[in-house]
């Protein structure tokens, strides 16, 4: 355990540790452009040059190992001399695309030039002109220009990916990152680079000139694609509806978690998210006419009206067919409100099989939460399959068919879906999107997407994470919990009034369901908590 | 008999279409006036097939105008008095031109014609009491204006105006004590002596130096003009007739401008030597140095009557040119200066004219 | 408490007759009415005419001289071949404290330009004029020098600005006819995109 000093202040490391991860482990931020923990070190850039005292020329921070009695100082004048050296450097090339480039207020040369720069600039010469906007594959541009080769994105490709599309060619002023010939892009987690680029060289296809980083709100969630649960951070725009087409959530950034996802999150779940914002149910509908099943515009009143009065009616069949889309809170909320109190069976269709996988982050079922219905006990042993919900609907044994978010054509066909709409059974439908059992329904309730409410998911390990409430619900939409909590006051459940919250639910559960005992909605975090199954893990996270 | 009327209503018709017309034209110069004071140009639009004139047709439509905007009568008012009370400031305004001689008589033949609408014994106190009955324009209109800004306004201008009458009375009585008479006429043939050897006409202002200030200073007073608008103070102090609009209004307007050429005029009778023309007799010209011009009488009343128009002209310019120099008294200072400084000086002035007069052996 | 005793300044006897003082008031009236009144004269006769008689200018026939760094109504600086030199940064839009500029940037198929603004919307009912989207600009796309102050309309529609407008200070709402070729959200067609690259890169083989 040697022992150092990096200004001022001691710090004990293991052996083996660097003087950047050490000086980390202080808070002491020493700028730096190839080193990533994540990778493999460089030791190219050189921007993270510190003082070292007794040695003769700066060193690097990333490939210094710490060693016992070590003196570091990194905000010397030399260090600082060495960093406006460094930065001259790589900026020699560096073309003035600040304007045009999307990396703009997010970039590590424009931010460590504010605090280090040299402000008076001594290159007279032509700058080396080389290609620009080259797409590498069908999420990222490049732009050979704006690269300070730092040889991230390779190291990234050899090391993580071990696919190996990107390399570093030619020598001196001509080098320049590239394309092995013949490659593309494309692999699962290509638009890590992008990430991983800390200057506008890497640019997101998608996001590119959606908006300036600086319009972006950022909100910490968790990405609903896989049931991995990769924690990400949600970049969404409210103030300016030009941008993005009116789309809202512009884009998906992972977020560091050492326990899920590491600093990394696949193509699938970043770009997965267009249905937020598109063919979404923005209003109540109501059908109207049984025989033609024409719907019409309708209010909340009037639905909660309806579809309680159903559901208070003496001795009410109830069939719910829940997904696993919905929040821990959202399917709690179900489960008393529906199950417990009105006696339905619910039942959770099981994932499609033929989901991608590997076996790094990407899992083949594509909900992110039906470990989360699990430990809820949804559904338990004794309610039926979806089909047989749907059957009971069809064979008049069922008062009401509720159905959240699943489309009913893809789960039991579409000629046992229009037998079950013409039938004596309520069909009411809640979810985000459009699609074919949504015009079948006789009351269609709009619910807010995962990101439009605050709520946690459980992610295949059983780790227990808060999804944010980035948006507000999309048009006349509402959470899943607050219109189940309006059926509860119209049919006389009992529910409680701080389930309005999400923490006020997440503490009722915590009391009903074993496995989520002992957490709150406060200390779950923004890095998540695992969930009781997993004891040898809850343990090894509370020492 | 009817041709002694005729040629009264003729000479009615030529004084009070002159004045009116003055007083129309006088809009035009206040602004064409007040514009080259504050390096402005003034009014110069309203054109009429093409011509301007500079500005001229302003007065015109300002006129048309007047007649055709909306006269709002304010709900409870008296509709009498409200209806009234401009038209009692016009007239009183406007008869007193009246006793006002214009030129020396013309001789027609046999006929001898005096250039006066009504040649009056006691001109002055008629002039007086007409000035006086104006008065009643300015209490009745903030009376029948039911509304307590309109009294209140009218009090003041009343109070302001009854002090100055006293000043303006009393300043003049100097004057009369030197020409023996109040017959207007008579007045300003008594001005037609010199006086050094016949080199300075003796003109009221050089008999009366400081009756002439005085009256002029309680006359600018009376007219209600800057700097003592405060009765009217047209955009910032609620005045006596800030209830009037339309044509009713610009009667009160126009009453404005007919004293001020009134009061131009009274100066240029009692103190300017009326239609008098220096070194000129009903005769000809008698220059002190023995030349002499002898005319004929008909250019002999002309020369009166263009001296007389002149002059009074002369007077308006300069009132105007007060009116956009000097800035308006506050209220006490107005009444400071009208108790404390007018009337005193004038009380002194007419002691001291007595006993010059007695002194020189002059006076009766 | 501090007292502080004013001065007050006291009348001179010559001040205090007032007479003396009203002389001295229409000394100065009758200068510059005798002055004006000459300068006037002079003037029909076509004299002087160097020197002004009157501040006065006659607003709808003469406009005032602006002084050369008045802000007035923007405009958008045109490259060679007619396109905007714009190159959609939104630092405009960003620093605009009114928030009266609309940007959507697109892909200009030259790669050393990049980016192009297919529609720039400025809303001058809106606008401030501050100048700060000028200061702010890293192209020199956008100035304030038209000269146009005569900025009115009936509707708030009219006020808002487009690509049009603002890239030919020459026109005015309603703008009849688009002459943009390069492709651009039309505000004169409803806000439809029109326009293609093609003819407006031949135009000029490289932008100036």
């Amino acid at each position: 355990m040697p022992e150092l000093s990096i200004d001022g202040r001691k710090v004990n490391v293991p052996e083996g540790t660097t003087v950047i991860e050490a000086a980390e482990q202080l808070g002491i931020f020493v700028p730096r452009y190839c080193y990533h923990p994540g990778l493999s070190t460089a030791g190219n850039c050189r921007m993270c040059m510190v003082d070292v005292e007794n040695s003769p020329k700066p060193q690097i921070a990333c490939n210094l190992p710490a060693t016992e009695g070590m003196v570091v100082e990194t905000e010397s004048e030399q260090a600082r001399k060495d960093r406006a050296a460094v930065l001259e450097f790589l900026l020699a090339n560096h073309p003035l695309d600040c304007p045009v480039c999307d990396q703009a207020g997010e970039c590590d040369l424009q931010n460590y030039y504010m605090s280090f720069g040299l402000y008076d600039p001594r290159f007279g010469e032509q700058k080396v002109k080389k290609q620009k906007a080259i797409e590498v594959g069908p999420h990222v541009m490049l732009d050979q220009e704006r690269c300070i080769l730092c040889s991230r994105c390779v190291r990234f490709t050899d090391e993580i990916t071990k696919t190996g599309e990107f390399g570093i060619f030619n020598r001196g002023d001509r080098a320049e990152v590239g394309l092995y010939p013949g490659e593309t892009l494309d692999n699962p987690y290509s638009a890590n680079v992008v990430d991983l680029c800390p200057v506008g060289a890497l640019t997101e296809r998608s996001f590119r000139f959606k908006a300036r980083v600086w319009y972006l709100s950022s909100t910490e969630s968790v990405c609903g694609g896989c049931s991995r649960g990769c924690n990400t951070e949600l970049h969404h725009v409210s103030n300016r509806p030009h941008l993005n087409d009116g789309e809202r959530l512009l884009r998906v950034k992972p977020r560091h978690n050492p326990d899920v996802n590491q600093w990394w999150m696949c193509d699938e779940g970043r770009y997965g998210h267009d249905w937020i914002d598109v063919d979404r149910l923005g209003e109540v509908r109501r059908r109207t006419d049984e025989a033609s099943r024409r719907q019409v515009e309708s209010t909340w009143e009037a639905a909660l009206d309806g579809v309680g009065t159903a559901l208070s009616a003496g001795g009410a069949r109830v069939g719910v067919i829940a997904s696993a889309e919905l929040t821990n809170e959202d399917l709690f909320c179900l489960r008393e409100v529906l199950g417990a109190h009105l006696g339905a069976r619910i039942a959770l269709p099981p994932a499609p099989a033929g989901g991608t996988s590997d076996d790094f982050l990407i899992r083949p079922d594509k909900t992110p939460n039906r470990k989360g219905a699990t430990l809820l006990g949804i559904p338990d042993a004794a309610t039926p399959s979806a089909e047989a919900l749907v059957d009971a609907a069809i064979a008049g044994e069922l008062d009401v068919l509720w159905v959240f978010g699943h489309d009913l054509v893809e789960l039991v066909g579409a000629e046992k879906t229009r037998a079950a709409a013409v039938g004596e059974c309520l069909l009411v439908y809640s979810g985000t999107n459009d699609h074919a059992t949504v015009s079948l329904a006789h009351w269609v309730l709009p619910s807010a997407a995962a990101v439009e409410q605050d709520g946690t998911f459980v992610n295949c390990d059983g780790r227990v994470q808060r999804v944010g409430r980035a948006l507000a619900p999309y048009g006349d939409s509402r959470e899943n919990r607050r219109f189940l909590l309006e059926i509860a006051a119209r049919t006389g459940t009992p529910a409680r009034e701080d389930w309005n919250g999400p923490a006020g639910v997440f503490a009722t559960m915590a009391e009903a369901v074993g496995s989520f005992a002992g957490m709150s909605y406060e200390s779950i975090g923004d890095q998540g908590a695992h969930s009781a199954p997993s004891e040898a893990l809850a343990e090894a996270e509370q020492s | 008999m009817i041709e002694a009327l005729l040629i009264k209503l003729v000479i009615a018709a030529v004084v009070f279409g002159g004045v009116l017309n003055l007083a129309g034209l006088h809009t035009w110069v206040e602004r064409k006036q007040s514009a080259l004071i504050q390096d402005r140009i003034g009014a110069n639009r309203a054109p009429i097939f093409g011509f301007k004139l500079l500005g001229l047709f302003h007065a015109v439509a300002d006129a048309i105008k007047m007649f055709t905007k909306e006269d709002v009568v304010p709900r409870g008012v008296d509709r009498t008095l409200h209806a009234l009370a401009p038209f009692f400031s016009v007239f009183f305004a406007l008869v007193a031109f009246a006793a006002i001689p214009f030129g020396p008589q013309l001789v027609l033949g046999e006929r001898v014609i005096d250039l006066q609408v009504a040649k009056i014994d006691a001109a002055l106190l008629y002039i007086f009491a007409m000035l006086s009955l104006g008065v009643y324009g300015v209490i009745l209109a903030g009376f029948a204006s039911r509304n307590n800004y309109a009294i209140m306004g009218s009090i003041r201008a009343t109070a302001q105006m009854i002090s100055y009458e006293i000043a303006l009375g009393i300043a003049l009585i100097g004057v009369l004590m030197v020409y023996g008479t109040m017959d207007l006429g008579k007045a300003v043939e008594a001005q037609g002596h010199t006086i050094a050897g016949g080199w300075i006409p003796l003109w009221g202002i050089v008999a009366q130096p400081v009756g002439f200030v005085v009256f002029l200073t309680a006359a600018l007073a009376e007219t209600k003009r800057l700097p003592f608008d405060l009765p009217e103070g047209e955009s910032e102090i609620i005045g006596y007739f800030v209830e009037y609009s339309g044509m009713k209004f610009g009667m009160f307007f126009l009453t404005d401008f007919l004293e001020t050429i009134l009061v131009a005029c009274l100066a240029t009778t009692l103190f300017f030597g009326g239609w008098q023309v220096p070194y000129l007799q009903p005769d000809g010209f008698h220059f002190p140095w023995g030349a002499e011009l002898p005319l004929a009488n008909w250019i002999y009343v002309l020369l009166g009557v263009t001296s007389f128009t002149i002059k009074v002209l002369a007077f308006c310019f300069v009132f105007m040119q007060i009116r956009w120099t000097l800035p308006r008294f506050r209220y006490d200072q107005l009444m400071d200066l009208g108790w404390k400084g007018l009337f005193p000086i004038a009380v002194v002035n007419v002691l001291v004219t007595a006993v010059v007069m007695i002194l020189l052996g002059g006076g009766a | 408490m501090a007292v502080k005793v004013v001065q007050r300044p006291q009348l001179t006897f010559w001040e205090k007759l007032y007479i003396p003082q009203i002389l001295c008031g229409l000394r100065i009236t009758f200068r510059h009415f005798f002055r004006n009144l000459f300068l006037h004269i002079a003037h029909r006769f076509g004299r002087k005419t160097d020197v002004r008689a009157g501040v006065t200018y006659q607003y709808p026939e003469e406009l005032r001289p602006l002084f050369s760094r008045l802000r007035t109504r923007h405009r958008l600086m045109v490259r060679g071949n007619g396109a905007p030199r714009c190159v959609g940064c939104m630092l405009c839009e960003t620093v605009c404290p009114a928030k009266c500029i609309t940007i959507v940037p697109a892909e200009h198929p030259d790669p050393d330009v990049e980016k192009f603004p297919v529609r720039f919307d400025i809303n001058l009912g809106v606008c401030v004029y501050c100048g700060y989207c000028v200061e702010v600009c890293p192209e020199d796309a956008i100035r304030m020098d038209t000269g146009i102050l005569d900025i009115a309309a009936t509707s708030r529609e009219a006020m808002k600005l487009d690509l049009h407008e603002l890239m030919n200070p020459e026109l005015r709402k309603p703008v009849a006819a688009c002459g943009l070729d390069f492709p651009h959200q039309c505000g004169v067609h409803g806000g439809e995109l029109r326009g293609s690259w093609e003819e407006t890169l031949a135009a000029l083989t490289h932008p100036e």
